[in-house]
């Protein structure tokens, strides 16, 4: 696959450098705080699950990763795009970066006006000035893959709430993403539509996605994550791998967030 | 009332033709003044402010002065700064302007309300604003909006019947011609409304069986 | 200019009062309207419809004339300014009655079955109930439909009212300036609503609380 490819040569370039690099990232709505000094790496291949209360900055900083928000400073760095927030990034580098992003949101945001098949070939003909049929035979592909390639020629609202969800993830992998981004994508569903996206979710990262997670489900973030990290109040109480921070965590706050989340 | 039957006869050709006027005020309004409105409601929610303001001056002008002030500005005003218009060309400027007032705010309703997650959605897979405007939000806003942009055009063909003060000879003219010619005003100008309301009366049924389907 | 402006000016009252009586007409008129269109007999719902869509499907401009020159030359005199509140008035109940029914829609049934299931007398249920929130919830809707009246009732000018728009013809004509006297007439009417605007959000924002939706 040409993923591969570019992963390959990619990591032969920057041996030693992270996928993903957040540094000191900051971003206030008003007075309000949301993001204070956020520090992280991803490396290729991982999957970070990010956790915490309601309010506490995650699905804020995961928009700011691909600059749906702005932050009002730090730098992100995407697999050799690096943007500086305080300089006020062009657009045409912010495109760059979000390009190297895939995004799947809580409310799936498919197109209602567009077919199936259209939804997911629409960001490849318009971003990578891809062919009509070469498109098409991509995304039948990757709708193959999360299962529903009967449902192309269908409009979304067709579609079960998982299968939309699905369809969502295959429109976010048609641009060969190198990072995969989730905001919640589960947390619409009922808990039975929700395991068939887990589902699919769990079989990108065995096949390698890099991915970072925000979400409620403390078994994914167990199960499947290598990394978790908590944050409230606009800040990283606690980051490590998943089993010791999911078994004992170190701050009193992050304990208190466990056990609540865990008794529901 | 027997006047009316008596005269019908003779009447109907005349106003039959202003009738065809007022008809043809409309499209030519809304052909000018629909891509107009539409700019309009791009330029009300741009990121620069002059833009926004200017729009915005247009709009507000637009909406807030009578269409008769705007009928008589364009006929008897702007003369003054030396252009001159037929009273059908002040009619369509006139009736183009509120039309791509009343018409910005509708379609600008229409794209705002489309969700957010919507051009969000696009914005994150790379694609560049205007794309995402071209073929995520303007086709689902424009939808949104047709209903409500169909009910104006009733609205506006109505409206063309303020031309009478710019003695534009469309349907409402005639009818007082008449009624001044032969001081029939009652059958002439029911007459007038019969006509009016073989108009709107279909052409409201069609907006609310699209309402209807819009909504469902 | 001031001169004009001042002549201009003297159409005020005028144009205020058309506004407010043909408003206040429909106000009252238009709630046994829209009682009679939600009525039990499926005649005089449909009776009560027809009407509405006949008085809104033809032009202000020709009810006016209807009324002045068609009734009012014939049978019995009538004065351009009683022509004209009495048109507006026609066309305001009509359109009264549609923004009383679309709000009605709007006021959640469980009020209407909460206040019943008190065993109060429908018509108090009404009255004490109903009525409050109607007004609220129709609020917005009126101060936009005041607006379009307010610009409405700029063709009565063309019977003869001396209003803001008779006035700026006839200034246009003696002076020649069409130019400045229409501009300034555009800006009156633009500074009448800001206000009505303005009042609407004010009175929106007091009664949005005592609302249940």
């Amino acid at each position: 696959m040409s993923g591969e490819q570019a992963l390959s040569t990619l990591s032969e370039n920057m041996p030693k450098q992270p996928l993903v690099h957040v540094s000191e990232l900051k971003k206030s709505f008003g007075s309000l705080t949301v993001l204070d000094r956020i520090d992280f790496d991803v490396a290729q291949g991982e999957v970070l699950a990010i956790i915490g209360p309601s309010g506490s900055g995650k699905s804020t900083l995961l928009r700011c990763i691909n600059f749906l928000e702005t932050p009002d400073e730090g730098r992100i760095r995407l697999a050799g795009v690096e943007i500086d927030a305080g300089r006020h990034p062009g657009q045409k580098q912010v495109l760059q970066l979000r390009r190297l992003a895939g995004m799947v949101f809580q409310s799936f945001n498919l197109f209602p006006h567009m077919t199936v098949l259209e939804n997911v070939s629409l960001a490849q003909k318009r971003v990578l000035t891809r062919s009509q049929s070469e498109a098409d035979a991509r995304s039948m592909e990757l709708l193959d893959r999360v299962g529903l390639s009967d449902k192309a020629r269908e409009y979304p609202y067709r579609c079960s709430g998982g299968q939309q969800q699905r369809i969502a993830i295959a429109r976010a992998l048609a641009l060969n993403p190198k990072v995969m981004l989730f905001d919640e994508p589960t947390s619409a569903l009922d808990p039975e539509l929700g395991l068939e996206v887990l589902s699919v979710m769990r079989e990108l990262a065995q096949d390698g996605m890099t991915m970072i997670v925000v979400t409620h489900e403390m078994h994914f973030a167990e199960s499947v994550s290598d990394h978790v990290m908590i944050m409230a109040d606009g800040r990283i109480i606690e980051y490590g791998p998943s089993a010791e921070i999911m078994r004992n965590p170190q701050s009193a706050r992050a304990q208190r967030f466990l056990h609540a989340v865990r008794d529901r | 009332m027997n006047v009316l039957f008596e005269q019908a006869g003779n009447w109907l050709p005349h106003l039959w033709n202003g009738l065809k006027l007022s008809l043809g005020v409309t499209v030519a309004s809304l052909l000018i003044g629909l891509p107009l409105g539409f700019l309009l409601s791009l330029g009300v929610i741009s990121r620069s402010r002059a833009v926004r303001y200017g729009a915005l001056a247009v709009v507000e002008i637009g909406r807030g002065a009578p269409s008769l002030v705007l009928l008589q500005f364009a006929y008897f005003g702007l003369p003054s700064t030396g252009l001159v218009f037929s009273s059908f060309a002040a009619s369509v400027a006139a009736l183009s302007w509120s039309t791509a007032a009343y018409s910005s705010e509708i379609i600008r309703a229409g794209l705002q309300s489309v969700p957010a997650g919507q051009s969000e959605a696009a914005l994150a897979t790379g694609m560049t604003r205007l794309d995402t405007m071209r073929f995520v939000v303007l086709p689902q806003g424009l939808r949104i909006a047709i209903p409500a942009l169909l009910g104006f055009a009733i609205l506006i063909f109505q409206t063309t019947s303020l031309c009478f003060a710019i003695a534009l000879p469309e349907l409402t003219s005639r009818a007082y011609e008449i009624g001044t010619n032969t001081f029939q005003y009652l059958p002439a100008l029911t007459l007038a409304g019969l006509l009016y309301l073989a108009v709107c009366v279909p052409a409201t049924l069609i907006v609310s069986w699209v309402e209807a389907r819009a909504a469902s | 200019m001031a001169e004009i402006a001042a002549q201009v000016l003297l159409g005020l009252p005028w144009t205020i009062a058309v506004t407010a009586l043909a408003l206040a007409i429909g106000l009252v008129l238009g709630m046994p309207v829209m009682l009679a269109r939600r009525s039990r007999w499926p005649w005089l719902r449909f009776l009560t419809g027809s009407l509405i869509t006949l008085v809104r499907s033809i032009p202000p401009i020709v009810w006016l004339f209807l009324i002045f020159f068609g009734i009012g030359s014939g049978y019995f005199k009538i004065s351009p300014f009683a022509a004209a509140v009495v048109g507006m008035g026609l066309i305001s109940s009509a359109y009264m009655a549609e923004i009383y029914r679309g709000a009605l829609l709007s006021i959640h049934s469980g009020q209407m079955e909460g206040a019943s299931a008190l065993g109060l007398h429908p018509v108090r249920v009404w009255i004490d109930v109903v009525a409050p929130q109607l007004f609220r919830v129709a609020l917005p809707a009126m101060a936009t439909f005041a607006i379009g009246l307010l610009k409405d009732s700029a063709v009565s000018s063309t019977i003869g009212v001396p209003e803001l728009t008779f006035q700026a013809n006839a200034q246009s004509m003696a002076t020649y300036r069409g130019m400045e006297v229409f501009s300034f007439v555009a800006a009156v009417y633009i500074a009448l609503s800001v206000p009505v605007a303005w009042l609407s959000r004010i009175l929106d924002r007091r009664l949005r609380a005592k609302v249940s939706r």
